[in-house]
């Protein structure tokens, strides 16, 4: 068995570069800079001003992983969301002669691994022979006897691989894991590929660095070629995603993006008649292959976990059947176990008649009592491991390092492991390599420190069924306390490999490859339209909102507080938008208190219609469509989200209340901007517009009728008010000057067919978006197109619908109240048309 | 023995279900023990596809997925089973010997029967159980004899409660509160020998029963039943395949079966591996469950 000698010194290679006097590795680590040639060449390429360049090109850096809101959710839960991605400005930088172990060893285990899944899933003669023990098969909730006997199409159990590996002191890689269920990484690997060699094009381009987007394109081959197609049908490959909650949702936005992957979740997709289908608004799409990123027990609850809201009911049965393909197969989950790793030598012999090229970390299962002794020996300088993760019948636990227990733990520990041999794995430790990392200048201590690496490397299979190792990588560096985990708040580098002499290096880029596949339409799925939908319907009732708010606060701050119905339809509007509670004391008696409640009002995360909960909600339908909006769109939300954060300060006062109103009315019209300049119009932007349209209808007709209720337009300063509150100030005065009569009012707010506030324009706005929907639905749309009628301007001019002298014009406010009937229904339509049954609750039946 | 078995089980739904996915272990296996002879699956609304296979325990898995809007799902079982009683088999190994079978030790060959000796969700591997279980494994004493002591021991100290517990209740509490039904009574069993070590597995199927003397049977009056398997390895080339039946619900046990008046439909680690119907289904947040079995002996 290969050993990590425990301390060789890393040969010294320096060659001309003047490295800081503070720069240092802990004792007994490999140093990667000083033990790489490839650093002194990287330095050289910085120029003349040296590692001094390093804090601006971290700063340009970091502000890319902002404008391009890379992040990673460290909580679940939906208040705590994300977190920026944490990307360090240097490289891992691998020269040609230690990738070469990398890869052969990978392609060797990846081979391995391949064959005991087919072993496990087919005749189990590795348990038999006694060379995988049936403790960590059948006794490892990963194991899955739903899928035994199961023969994937073409043979291959796994299309996508990844192995964690540290380098030991001698400088040889060590692998520590692998991961198959929903191995993460390929979509941030891409991103920290492209910012990091942006900050380096020369030392990129001279060094001979080996590019990515080959290695992505045989992935989307291998999964192409093995989708099941019917005659005449052209493969559908989709991504599957827990959803935004996930904590690396944003690299499966990613990931299925510059694939070419429908982005897809649970609810998306049904199995009909064995066959896995996309519920889009024009129907149920077939879809041929799925790349997973849900765990195995969550993919159905009809046959795994009957808790599974994120699995699909039936998938097993579609996958059995051979009509979809999956990567990877489920029931890979047992390969993960860190127990496995002590018998892979002895199985790459007994298969593959081979010796690792690529040593595991040393591991002694105790499930096998022979090993119990070696493995508590190992004990006080090993690293105590879970066999099992937590799932099912299996309890796990945080992983101990046997050098920080105390003499009571350490023997708890041993009489914990001979209580439950099994489930315990003790492992070498390994003193990982440790790498330069660039830290700003306002850190204390700054400029070029160490952190410890591991390194993720993929294996595909491509569309011959050949392995592809991505030469490349995903590299994690620990925070300061040395613990690598994304979750402990350590950063991540990109990994550059350089090509070997006699190999030409690709030229295909990542960014100018970009979507790399056959066009394909995009598919509406049902739940993107519901989200679409209200995602309008948010965006517009923040805005109005807001606006109301405003003009509210404006009023009640100025001396027009006398004016009776003025206060009437200002208490009005907000009771009946729920900004204010009903028992809240009239404005009229005391404008302070009112002003108060209306401002606590806004940020009240209980009310479910507060400002801070629309643009809550407005943020979390777009965080399901994430994959259609863009990067600008998302920043521009997430500063929304923040400028109302709960928990930044109390309430503020009046003032700076407005202060904040105005920030949020610029930061929506950036929205709206977006909506409606920077997406694509397919149908799903269409019914975003419809809701819209359709809130903006509901909320401006309810507005103009309480003012005619209240008389609020009897004054100047209600008359501008109301104005005010359509957004036509402006082209109010241009049009009309000081006129204030009803007539003039009625024709911009209500018969215009130029001002986009104005009843008549939103109503004709919404009837076209309907009618461009009318080949959805089966007709439905075409019904409710023809309901949105708008007001005639030829029959009814101003002065019909609202006769002069007249104070409560009855043509108007019927006409009005139609406008709200005609949002009510056109709401409920599509409701019934497409989101029926799109986020509809499943039960489980069991007998 | 000829036995006929019909097992019909009907959901109302007091909301419409749109869509729904159903699995059903409902067709019976072949063993030494029996043959089945014929079977008839009939489900109502009609599913466009069915599709059989069989899983990884040999039981036959039916699946369909219903599409149209239904407020009603019947599915019919209907099978005519041969049974036969199988050599008596003498058997002196001792627990732990078979307990030892199923230890891992690297160079020697694996069995893979040991997938029954893990915990399951329904059979658990808790000390409770295994102290429960001691007496009746005293140091030495022959595997066959300590296990049926086990069976007579739930037998005898846990009481037979109709609608006591319901398919949720973990076995654990049943051992607790000291009563259950025939399903209880088998997930304990299978949990206590788990609990030593031993390799067990949850049998589904049914029990001929006979009417009061001087009444007529009546159709649709008995229900589906459950009991245990345990392995031993001795027993492997015998025709039982090394299964030895324990039912400790009726004090009755046998090799392959604990008689010819009992039919298997499925095995596997607990109920939910064999639950004979079950689904997922969209819409209908309630409904009302009627299930009716009867088994007659076929002159």
């Amino acid at each position: 068995m290969h050993k990590p000698s425990p301390t060789s010194t890393p040969p010294v290679v320096q060659a001309g570069f003047q490295l800081p006097d503070n720069y240092q590795v802990p004792d007994g680590h490999w140093d990667e800079l000083r033990g790489c040639d490839l650093w002194p060449k990287f330095l050289e390429h910085l120029g003349a001003q040296g590692l001094n360049v390093l804090d601006d090109r971290l700063q340009e850096l970091r502000r890319q992983v902002n404008d391009n809101g890379v992040t990673y959710n460290v909580y679940s839960a939906t208040d705590e969301f994300e977190r920026p991605w944490s990307l360090d400005v240097l490289p891992l930088l691998l020269d040609a002669t230690s990738w070469q172990q990398v890869e052969r060893g990978v392609l060797q285990r990846v081979r391995l691994l391949e064959h005991i899944m087919a072993d496990v899933y087919g005749p189990q003669t590795l348990i038999k022979r006694g060379l995988l023990p049936a403790a960590l098969v059948q006794g490892h909730p990963g194991y899955l006897p739903a899928m035994q006997g199961h023969q994937p199409i073409g043979g291959r159990f796994l299309s996508l691989a990844a192995f964690d590996l540290a380098r030991g002191p001698d400088g040889l890689w060590w692998l520590l894991a692998h991961r198959v269920q929903a191995p993460s990484g390929l979509g941030y690997l891409l991103e920290n590929r492209i910012l990091v060699s942006r900050q380096f094009p020369e030392a990129f381009e001279d060094m001979r660095i080996q590019r990515l987007a080959s290695t992505y394109r045989a992935l989307f081959e291998g999964l192409q070629a093995r989708c099941p197609l019917a005659e005449g049908e052209t493969p559908h490959l989709a991504l599957l995603t827990p959803g935004p909650y996930n904590e690396t949702y944003f690299e499966h936005a990613y990931l299925a993006r510059y694939l070419g992957l429908t982005l897809v979740q649970a609810g998306d997709l049904t199995v009909r008649d064995d066959r896995l289908y996309l519920k889009t608004l024009s129907g149920l799409q077939r879809v041929h292959g799925l790349l997973k990123r849900v765990d195995d027990n969550w993919l159905d609850p009809l046959e795994l976990r009957a808790d599974s809201t994120l699995g699909v009911p039936g998938l097993l049965q579609a996958i059995r059947s051979g009509q979809v393909w999956v990567a990877n197969t489920p029931g890979s989950g047992f390969l993960e176990s860190n127990a496995l790793l002590g018998f892979m030598p002895a199985l790459a012999r007994e298969v593959l008649d081979e010796e690792l090229v690529l040593p595991a970390i040393p591991s002694w299962w105790c499930g096998e009592a022979a090993a119990i002794p070696d493995a508590l020996r190992q004990l006080s300088d090993g690293v105590i491991k879970p066999t099992y993760p937590q799932e099912g019948q299996r309890s796990s636990f945080e992983p101990a390092m046997g050098r920080n227990l105390k003499p009571s733990e350490h023997d708890a520990w041993c009489a914990r492991i001979l209580r439950d041999p099994e489930a315990h794995t003790v492992q070498q430790w390994l003193p990982s390599s440790y790498q330069p990392v660039w830290t700003p200048e306002k850190n204390a201590p700054s400029g070029l420190q160490s952190r410890a690496v591991v390194l993720r490397v993929f294996a595909v299979t491509d569309a011959q069924g050949q392995w592809q190792v991505l030469p490349g990588g995903f590299a994690r560096l620990s925070a300061q306390d040395g613990y690598t985990s994304m979750q402990r708040g350590g950063s991540t580098a990109d990994v550059w490999v350089q090509a070997r002499e006699e190999e030409s290096v690709s030229t295909v880029s990542l960014l100018n490859q970009g979507h790399p596949h056959v066009r394909r339409e995009r598919h509406v799925t049902s739940r993107a339209a519901e989200n679409l939908f209200w995602m309008g319907r948010y965006t517009e009732r923040s805005e109005n909102t807001v606006r109301f708010v405003r003009v509210a606060l404006d009023v009640l701050a100025s001396q027009h507080q006398q004016q009776q119905g003025l206060m009437d339809w200002i208490h009005a509007m907000a009771e009946l938008q729920g900004l204010v509670p009903s028992e809240v004391v009239h404005p009229h008696q005391s404008p302070r208190v009112f002003e108060r409640s209306l401002v606590s009002g806004l940020w009240d995360v209980q009310s479910c219609t507060s400002v801070s909960y629309n643009l809550r909600s407005m943020a979390t339908c777009a965080s399901h469509i994430r994959d259609r909006l863009s990067p600008e769109h998302w920043l521009t939300l997430e500063q929304l989200q923040e400028l109302f954060d709960q928990r930044t300060a109390a309430i503020p006062n009046t003032a700076q209340a407005l202060h904040r109103l105005t920030q949020v009315s610029q930061l929506l019209a950036a929205i709206t901007g977006a909506q409606t300049d920077r997406m694509t119009r397919d149908d799903g932007w269409r019914l975003l517009s419809v809701g819209r349209h359709v809130e903006r209808l509901d909320f401006l007709a309810t507005a103009l009728e309480l003012a005619i209720e209240y008389k609020v337009l009897d004054h100047p300063s209600g008359f501008e008010s109301l104005l005010a509150l359509f957004d036509s100030t402006i082209t109010f005065h241009a049009q009309f000057q000081q006129n204030r009569s009803p007539q003039a009012l009625v024709e911009l707010l209500v018969c215009s067919a130029d001002n986009p506030r104005s009843l008549q324009w939103v109503a004709r706005t919404l009837r076209s978006r309907l009618l461009r929907l009318q080949h959805l639905g089966s007709g439905a749309t075409r019904m409710l197109a023809d309901w949105v009628t708008g007001t005639n301007p030829e029959t009814l001019a101003p002065s019909v619908l609202w006769p002069e002298g007249e104070e409560q014009p009855r043509l108007l406010l019927d006409a009005l109240a139609h406008d709200r009937e005609v949002a009510r229904h056109v709401s409920d339509g599509l409701a019934s048309a497409f989101f029926a049954h799109s986020e509809s609750a499943s039960h489980n039946v069991s007998l | 023995m000829k036995l006929s078995v019909t097992h019909e089980t009907t959901y109302q739904y007091l909301h419409p279900v749109h869509t729904a996915q159903h699995l059903a272990f409902l067709h019976p296996i072949n063993s030494a023990n029996q043959r089945c002879i014929q079977h008839q699956l009939t489900i109502d609304p009609e599913p466009h596809d069915v599709s059989h296979s069989v899983d990884a325990y040999g039981n036959h898995r039916t699946h369909w997925s219903l599409a149209q809007v239904h407020d009603h799902l019947c599915v019919r079982s209907v099978s005519e089973v041969h049974t036969y009683e199988l050599e008596p088999h003498e058997c002196n190994e001792s627990w732990e010997a078979v307990r030892e079978h199923f230890r891992y030790r690297s160079g020697h060959s694996g069995d893979p029967h040991s997938a029954f000796v893990f915990a399951s969700h329904h059979a658990p591997i808790h000390p409770t159980f295994a102290s429960f279980a001691s007496n009746c494994f005293e140091q030495g004493s022959p595997m066959v004899e300590s296990c049926v002591n086990l069976m007579r021991k739930i037998h005898t100290e846990l009481r037979y409660e109709s609608l006591s517990t319901d398919v949720h209740t973990p076995a654990l509490q049943a051992l607790e509160q000291g009563h259950g039904v025939c399903q209880d009574f088998a997930h304990i069993q299978v949990a206590c020998l788990r609990s030593l070590g031993l390799a067990a597995r949850y049998v589904s199927g049914y029990l001929l029963t006979h009417p009061p003397e001087g009444q007529e049977r009546l159709i649709g009056s008995d229900a589906s039943h459950a009991w245990v398997s345990v392995y031993v390895p001795s027993a492997c080339k015998h025709d039982c395949g090394g299964w030895l039946d324990l039912d400790p619900t009726n004090d009755r046990w046998g090799w392959g079966s604990p008689g010819p008046d009992y039919v298997h439909v499925a095995v596997g680690r607990d109920f939910a591996d064999v639950s004979p119907l079950r689904g997922v289904i969209q819409g209908g947040a309630q409904h009302t469950l009627e299930v009716a079995v009867t088994v007659q002996p076929i002159a």
